[in-house]
């Protein structure tokens, strides 16, 4: 009997030691990364975890060389410098514009990456925001035209007047390259944040879903819920990301909508698509906040292959059915969930 | 009486590694800081034990962040960033949203739990 008693504890003893001693023998590296104007963290476990990172590293700022809309030399500068004649361009940027135009398409012209000019006259490319004038506006939508683009091969040709900015789908994109790079190295678990832009590889090392916070649109520096993933994208586009307030005390953010060259307001103050393509979600999340909540769920409806949440100007979360299970409230909330098969 | 001691000692041993247990679990409870520069860490504390002061951070351009620590929490109090992101973030309140000033490089945020 005592014996018993004596092994019995003495196992219970060694609990503590073999629950320290049972954590992975993979390796973590994590790097931090100011890029895109943005800050990113990628963290990634496996044997050749170093390697991948720094691999990864070298790509955001290759990828970050090849967008950016301020350096002349770059593709995307090139071609609004062109004065409308083609310019050749990398493999990179013709996969960007592809998947851009398909969602101009989808989302009846909704995305607009030709809304350069546009963005400029109210200063969210610079920070010194001012309310343009509408005739302003007026002259400048009438460049705004995505159907103008012609990609043919590695050649891409505008209109003179037309100039592009590849914001809305630039991040997700260097997320679908981190995560190829990820693979390459055989990282069987990876995380990476490009400025709430979340992607995941697999699981987290233990076998459990990674927990993906979903902001609060109302109150930025907290969290709305959070949402369990695997091997997806979660991405959000929200009217708090980048704005101002005018003298007039309104609000006035980045996102605009092409048909009016003023900031959406179509009934939408944040949404999260979440889905296997970063470069998608990316450009579904920007595309689904101008498109405004009906024609959001509408959108979904017509797509299926990506779950979203919604967050409306009057308070109302809406998610769709799958993604439902898969997040916890971090706050209450009016939430309704929404179906493949109902009138919007 | 032999047993007897061996009984006793294994009691012992038992409240030892329960106390033990509790003393490692309860790590959790701890609030690491990380404060980073650049990628190069330039402070790691438990917010829980840090005295409440201000540390000043020099930026590579010459610029400069206060951060302040004030009664188990911590922020960025003064910056002369562009932006000033960074002090309008308020207090560090969640793992999942660091403060981040883009200028200056600098991120303070809760290191990660050990799983």
């Amino acid at each position: 009997m005592r014996k018993t008693i004596v092994t019995v504890m003495s196992g219970i003893c060694l609990m503590p030691l073999l629950t320290a001693c049972g954590t992975q023998d993979d390796t973590v590296k994590s790097a931090d990364i100011f890029a895109m104007d943005t800050y990113m963290n990628l963290k990634a476990y496996g044997r050749d975890a170093e390697a991948a990172v720094a691999e990864a590293e070298a790509r955001i700022y290759e990828l970050e060389q090849t967008f950016s809309v301020t350096n002349d030399a770059s593709d995307i500068g090139q071609i609004n410098h062109a004065g409308g004649q083609p310019v050749t361009v990398s493999d990179d940027t013709v996969s960007v514009l592809q998947t851009a135009m398909q969602m101009n398409s989808e989302s009846n012209g909704a995305l607009c990456i030709s809304l350069y000019p546009v963005l400029r006259a109210w200063g969210f490319t610079t920070g010194e925001y001012r309310i343009p004038a509408k005739n302003e506006i007026a002259e400048l939508l009438q460049s705004s035209d995505d159907t103008k683009i012609t990609v043919s091969g590695q050649t891409v040709q505008c209109p003179e007047e037309t100039e592009i900015d590849l914001g809305a789908v630039a991040k997700g994109y260097t997320g679908d390259a981190v995560m190829k790079i990820m693979q390459e190295h055989k990282i069987s678990s990876a995380i990476i944040n490009l400025g709430g832009n979340v992607q995941t590889l697999g699981s987290k090392p233990d076998g459990s879903a990674w927990t993906v916070g979903v902001t609060d649109p109302f109150a930025p520096d907290t969290l709305l819920g959070t949402v369990s993933v695997t091997d997806k994208a979660v991405i959000t586009s929200g009217n708090y990301e980048r704005y101002f307030t005018g003298d007039n005390g309104q609000k006035y953010w980045h996102i605009l909508d092409p048909k009016t060259g003023c900031p959406a307001d179509n009934g939408l103050v944040s949404v999260t698509v979440i889905g296997g393509c970063g470069a998608e979600c990316d450009a579904l999340s920007t595309a689904l906040f101008v498109e405004g909540t009906e024609r959001a769920i509408q959108h979904w409806q017509n797509s299926g292959d990506f779950e979203m949440i919604l967050v409306t100007a009057g308070g109302e979360l809406l998610m769709t059915e799958s993604i439902a299970a898969n997040y916890t409230a971090k706050k209450e909330m009016p939430c309704r969930v929404v179906h493949s098969n109902e009138e919007p | 009486m032999k047993n007897r001691k061996i009984l006793i000692a294994a009691i012992l041993v038992f409240l030892v590694s329960v106390c033990l247990s509790v003393f490692i679990l309860r790590h959790s409870d701890k609030q690491i800081i990380e404060i980073v520069q650049d990628g190069e860490l330039l402070y790691t504390f438990d917010l829980n034990d840090a005295e409440d002061r201000v540390i000043r951070i020099s930026a590579p351009d010459g610029g400069y962040n206060l951060v302040q620590i004030q009664n188990g929490t911590i922020c960025i109090s003064e910056a002369d960033c562009p932006d000033q992101t960074c002090v309008n973030t308020g207090v560090l309140k969640s793992d999942y949203l660091p403060i981040v000033c883009l200028p200056h490089k600098l991120i303070v945020r809760f290191a990660e739990e050990e799983s």
